[in-house]
């Protein structure tokens, strides 16, 4: 990369990103539209960090293993040592922490280069009314969302409910867990919600309203909830809570495929909010 | 949809006023509908919140909007009473032209002279 060079820039300059957001546009109903270097930009960006989005969760999980594993307490000595377990907890605190500041710092980045790309511009378009959480997440997902962590956070305070103090330990771990997504997700929802409009015309206007629908359906999707107790729970409790955990994960994924299916695409949400107005 | 033109001639915050007060009058933004915050609008369009703050205070003033402290800003059902305000006054614009022995053409192009002049407060002498 020749030095001044930012990267953002020289990746708009790529014909690769160009192509790709050529078949973006085309994938979401806008195939007439020509695109532009600084819709390449933003959605090389966006690709970028939904990738390293994906990577966190995942990088977070095997950490939560770790600290389980590492911090188990054995079966001669089933109730542990517990300042020992304060560490592991404490040490989990921290990775879901982390994981919300990584996944805060990914946002901002994505804020920075639409700022950027914004201020470039001669000419400025928005909406006339505010878009809301219903416009772009819609009702079905939020509510599917929340539904998710409340019925994840109520069987994880049934496994605290066990006997084994080992099961209640990794249930702790997934509480902990949990409530580290759940600060995540909201932070991030709330980034896509209120970053600034990047557009200067009807068609770019549409275009960001669909990246914005695209990530907040991305972050509400409860994948990463799913997969949390494999970390943990799955190892130490009973086998009705595998059960029932394995029931819940099979009809939230029955209920999203539903909701995907029933749901418009995001291409027709973003037209429709921008051409009715 | 609102655009912002920095080329333009015309203050942004005319531009932003005259799209907002257009989109209201013509019912394509419907009474009660919600606007964006001032500070979000002002991100958005990459004005001042100054700028948009004194567009939303004329528009109040024109009774197409109201501000509800808390809740935000909607579009008001008083764009009814800005057409109602509109009848009254050209009512006695009728009267004063009568008056004065003008005829219906020539009353007609002074209105749209003033219209096109943007001269539009009947104060004006």
């Amino acid at each position: 990369m020749p030095k001044g060079t930012t990267p953002n820039s020289a990746r708009s300059m790529r014909p690769a990103d160009l192509e790709r957001a050529g078949v973006w546009l085309a994938g979401h109903g806008l195939a007439d539209v020509r695109p532009t270097p600084l819709l390449a930009m933003r959605l090389a960006v966006r690709r970028s960090t939904r990738l390293a989005a994906h990577v966190l969760p995942a990088a977070f999980i095997i950490v939560a293993a770790l600290i389980h594993v590492t911090h188990r307490p054995d079966d001669t000595a089933a109730d542990g040592s517990w300042p020992y377990r304060h560490w592991s907890l404490l040490a989990l605190t921290a990775a879901a922490a982390g994981l919300v500041l990584a996944q805060s710092l990914l946002d901002r980045w994505v804020r920075r280069v639409d700022r950027r790309a914004g201020a470039t511009l001669p000419r400025r378009a928005a909406h006339p009314v505010r878009l809301g959480w219903r416009t772009v997440l819609g009702g079905p997902r939020a509510a599917f969302a929340v539904a998710t962590f409340a019925g994840a956070t109520a069987l994880a305070i049934a496994a605290l409910t066990m006997r084994d103090s080992t099961a209640r330990y990794a249930a702790l771990v997934l509480l902990i867990a949990l409530c580290g997504i759940a600060v995540g997700m909201v932070v991030q929802l709330r980034h896509i919600l209120t970053h600034p409009v990047v557009a200067d015309d009807e068609v770019s206007l549409t275009a960001d309203l669909i990246m914005r629908v695209e990530d907040a359906r991305e972050v509400a999707a409860p994948t990463v909830v799913w997969c949390l107790p494999i970390a943990s729970v799955f190892d130490t409790a009973l086998g009705w809570w595998n059960a029932a955990w394995l029931v819940f994960v099979v009809l939230g994924a029955g209920t999203l495929a539903l909701i995907t299916a029933r749901t418009a695409p995001s291409g027709t949400v973003a037209r429709h909010a921008t051409s009715g107005r | 949809m609102i655009v912002i033109d920095s080329a333009s001639p015309v203050p942004p915050f005319e531009q932003l006023r005259a799209q907002l007060a257009r989109q209201i009058r013509s019912h394509t933004l419907a009474v009660g509908t919600r606007l964006p915050t001032i500070r979000r609008l002002a991100a958005n369009l990459g004005l001042a919140a100054n700028t948009v703050g004194r567009a939303y205070r004329e528009l109040e003033e024109a009774g197409l909007i109201e501000t509800r402290r808390a809740a935000g800003s909607f579009v008001a059902a008083a764009g009814e009473k800005g057409r109602e305000q509109a009848r009254r006054a050209a009512a006695e614009y009728a009267a004063v032209i009568a008056g004065a022995g003008i005829d219906t053409d020539e009353a007609i192009r002074i209105v749209r002279a003033a219209l096109t002049n943007g001269t539009t407060t009947p104060s004006s002498p």
